[in-house]
């Protein structure tokens, strides 16, 4: 099974002094940042997978790619672009529409030759059929004399009409990519019905899209129903869906492929399982910048902190850090520190809160008792961990949070293939 | 209690009006702060206005550090503080020496060790990041120049801040113009448009540049396109098009000779291919418009990719692939027909970043249509859309 990583210009600058927190002051954004691929010597990822929408950026959603950047994309191909040619073992790029950034609208606002033009630009290996995500799950409509609304059947007629007008454009061009049908559903029958359709127009590869929010059991009920009418060749791709704990199952029910974010997101976005080893989950150690926390920088502006006070507690934690990571520091002395300046940084006035502050110190001190003593950053073996030691647990600014998410990549990319019993080296 | 101290300085006292005095000395910015205090704005418990100074901004403090701690620094202008009556100053002599309206003597400042902020007998009116970089640096010690009044009164000291701080910076476009005559240290801001200001001085003096004097810029009002227009031009293909090519390895500068040759090449086959729209100002020609030129700048990078094994690119080259275009543009009259239902006229683009977006989508896609795969049978696709 091949892992995507879904791109949206996660970049590292490798000029930035952890230190000084200092950067190279003419760096270019993105020719002189580093992807994951960059950083690390073996892979995290079989490919990745580049949205139109967050190239194009759509309505409301910006586009993550600069006009010159969008347009350097556009001339000189995806490979060149995301600097994957350089690479010393071969990636493969797919494409897709990015349906969730029009999700809103009653149609996609693409149609299909605008789509292969993009695809065909981009030189991808891989492109998706314009889709439309059906966000309703339900699979009691599946039950005779349940009624689906209106609204999820439109969607997948549209779904797969856009997908028979792609697949006649794509031969008709005679496009270099391999082609990829989109199903959308809403119950396991539904789906299994839009994956028949696909494969009688001709596609061999369906991605299945919309299952996001999906509970496993019900990713799985839809994979068994879909398996009932799969010929053996189709392959199937599961659409940031990132489960672990059932990939075997997913690849005998035809899954070849997935993709996912979560690995990165939950670097930064997740209250406690931030740093990812092969048996469990960490959480960060959060140190904010006094400057660049909005929630500080207010109490500080208002005068109700002392903005000294602040950057006194907040150079006392880091130095607590390194001084713990280099063995200078017992437990308690650092997590004395990291705790009086997230206090600090926790601070409500009204003082009837002072008891659950006291109660989350508490828990938060426990959690950092535990992360502190196995420093499971010593432990791994990447490119990251091994380059800035104790900076990748600290949550702090995106130059050590993306690289704490590149880390966990890396290491959903082994547990992965350990889950489907593959060695690294091989192809999937 | 702790000790009291006093610091003796020599000092300048200068008369600037009958009731008005004012002291000039120097002093180790690191002790600043054990005689100083920076008065934040803050409420009181009764919800009163205190204080007047806002929090420090650390990337203006970096910059500044980064510059003390640099080769040979100099802040010529000085650090303003109000201090309270407990500073005395004693004169030499009796007399204000006539043409200086000054006389030398030696001020004195106590000070405790780690006293409480709110006793400290001076106050920073200006200066706090000055102060803040030279506190938070590496070096052991900097000599600041400081000017000094006296007073108890705080609304005296908040009309001071307001007045310091409420001088109007320097026109960007001013400070753009001077840049290329720089050598020191620059803010980051200001060190990334060092260099495309240089070339967009060259562009606009000369001799054989389309663009000779056309760039409007402080010290050439009569220029009819926005300097910052080329400004983002020029950045643009620095970082993403063919002028990438030619910049140095730490980003600073570059082979300048061939960038301004590329850019005479391209910009002068513009203005050959489009000679009733070029030159005239903004409003007659959409060309010379901030979105005409980005969207004809990244036309620039494409073409430029197109020959990206050749090593000369000349104008005849990028006249021959702009000449199919003419058909498709509407720099000066008619509508643009941006696709269906997308009819524009051409006096309705906007120097905005939809419209900059969509026009250079617009050509970028005509080019590719017209010239690139047309001249690629083997390549050429059915492009619908
Ligand atoms: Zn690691």
């Amino acid at each position: 099974m091949k892992f995507f990583f879904p791109d949206s210009q996660d970049l590292v600058d490798p000029s930035f002094d952890f230190e000084t927190e200092r950067r190279a002051e003419l760096r270019v954004r993105q020719r002189d940042d580093l992807y994951a691929h960059e950083v690390f010597r073996s892979r995290a990822y079989d490919g990745l997978l580049v949205s139109k929408g967050i190239v194009d950026g759509y309505g409301q959603v910006g586009s993550r790619y600069t006009i010159g950047q969008k347009h350097r994309l556009l001339r000189n191909g995806v490979k060149e672009f995301l600097r994957i040619d350089k690479v010393p073992y071969p990636l493969e790029v797919m494409g897709d529409c990015g349906a969730f950034t029009y999700v809103k609208e009653k149609v996609p606002p693409y149609t299909a030759d605008e789509v292969i033009n993009f695809y065909s630009d981009c030189r991808f290996d891989y492109g998706l059929s314009v889709d439309h995500v059906i966000l309703s799950y339900q699979p009691d409509w599946d039950l005779k004399g349940a009624k689906p609304p209106d609204e999820v059947k439109d969607r997948q007629a549209l779904t797969l009409s856009l997908a028979e007008e792609f697949w006649t454009r794509c031969k008709a061009r005679k496009e270099g990519f391999i082609p990829i049908g989109v199903a959308q559903g809403w119950s396991p029958k539904s789906y299994a019905h839009a994956v028949k359709e696909l494969q009688a127009m001709g596609y061999s590869y369906i991605a299945l899209g919309g299952m996001v929010p999906l509970k496993t059991a019900e990713v799985l009920a839809s994979l068994e129903k879909i398996a009932e009418v799969r010929k053996p060749k189709t392959r199937l791709h599961l659409l940031g869906v990132t489960r672990l704990d059932h990939m075997n199952a997913f690849a005998t029910l035809g899954v070849a492929s997935i993709d996912g974010t979560s690995p990165l997101r939950q670097a930064f976005k997740d209250a406690s399982d931030n740093y990812y080893t092969l048996s469990r989950t960490y959480s960060a150690i959060r140190i904010p910048q006094v400057e660049g926390n909005a929630k500080l920088q207010k109490k500080i502006s208002s005068g109700v902190i002392r903005q000294e006070t602040a950057r006194k507690l907040e150079k006392a934690a880091l130095s607590a850090m390194a001084a713990f990571n280099n063995g200078k520091l017992d437990i308690d002395a650092a997590v004395e520190a990291l705790t009086e300046y997230e206090e600090l940084c926790a601070e409500s006035t009204p003082k009837e809160k002072k008891a659950s502050a006291a109660k989350s110190r508490q828990s938060r001190a426990d959690v950092y008792r535990e992360v502190l003593s196995d420093q499971p950053w010593k432990k791994c073996g990447c490119e990251v961990c091994r380059s800035i030691g104790h900076h990748v647990i600290l949550f702090r600014g995106a130059e050590r949070n993306r690289r704490r998410g590149f880390h966990n990549v890396w290491v959903f990319y082994r547990k992965l293939r350990s889950e489907l019993g593959l060695r690294l080296e091989d192809a999937a | 209690m702790a000790k009291t101290r006093e610091l003796r300085l020599p000092a300048l006292q200068v008369k600037q009006g009958p009731k008005r005095m004012l002291y000039v000395f120097s002093v180790d910015g690191k002790l600043v702060h054990r005689f100083s205090t920076i008065s934040r704005v803050r409420r009181d418990e009764e919800g009163e206005l205190r204080g007047y100074q806002r929090p420090e901004v650390l990337s203006h403090i970096d910059e500044i550090k980064r510059f003390i701690e640099g080769p040979s620094p100099m802040i010529p202008n000085a650090v303003v503080l109000a201090f309270n009556s407990s500073v005395h100053f004693d004169p030499a002599g009796s007399e204000f020496h006539p043409e200086g309206y000054s006389r030398p003597g030696t001020l004195r400042i106590p000070f405790e060790e780690d006293m409480l902020d709110e006793d400290k007998p001076a106050f920073v009116v200006d200066g706090q990041q000055r102060l803040a970089a030279v506190r938070d640096s590496s070096l052991d010690s900097f000599p600041l120049s400081v000017v000094a009044f006296i007073t108890d009164d705080v609304s005296e000291q908040t009309d001071q801040f307001i007045l310091v701080n409420s001088t109007k910076p320097l026109a960007k476009g001013l400070v753009y113009e001077l840049l290329p005559n720089t050598e020191s240290r620059l803010p980051s801001s200001l060190l990334k448009k060092r260099f495309p200001s240089q070339l967009l001085n060259i562009l606009n003096a000369k001799r054989h540049s389309p663009f000779r004097g056309l760039i409007q810029t402080p010290t050439n009002p009569s220029g009819i396109i926005k300097d910052n227009s080329i400004l983002r031009m020029l950045e643009n293909s620095l970082n993403e098009g063919v002028l990438y090519r030619f910049r140095s390895d730490d980003g600073a500068g570059g082979a300048i000779d061939p960038m301004v040759t590329i850019l005479c090449a391209y910009w002068g086959a513009v203005s050959d291919v489009f000679p009733e729209a070029w030159a005239k100002p903004p409003k007659k020609s959409r060309l010379m418009h901030g979105a005409g030129i980005l969207s004809m700048g990244l036309l620039m990078d494409t073409i430029a990719d197109r020959y990206r094994n050749r090593i000369h690119l000349k104008r005849e080259l990028f006249a021959q692939d702009l000449t199919p275009l003419k058909e498709v543009c509407r720099w000066t009259d008619g509508f643009w027909d941006l696709g269906p239902g997308q009819k524009l006229k051409w006096n309705e683009i906007e120097n905005t970043p939809s419209d900059i977006k969509q026009l250079s989508a617009y050509l970028l896609d005509k080019y590719k249509e017209l010239v690139w795969d047309a001249n690629h049978p083997s390549e050429r696709r059915a492009r619908g859309g």
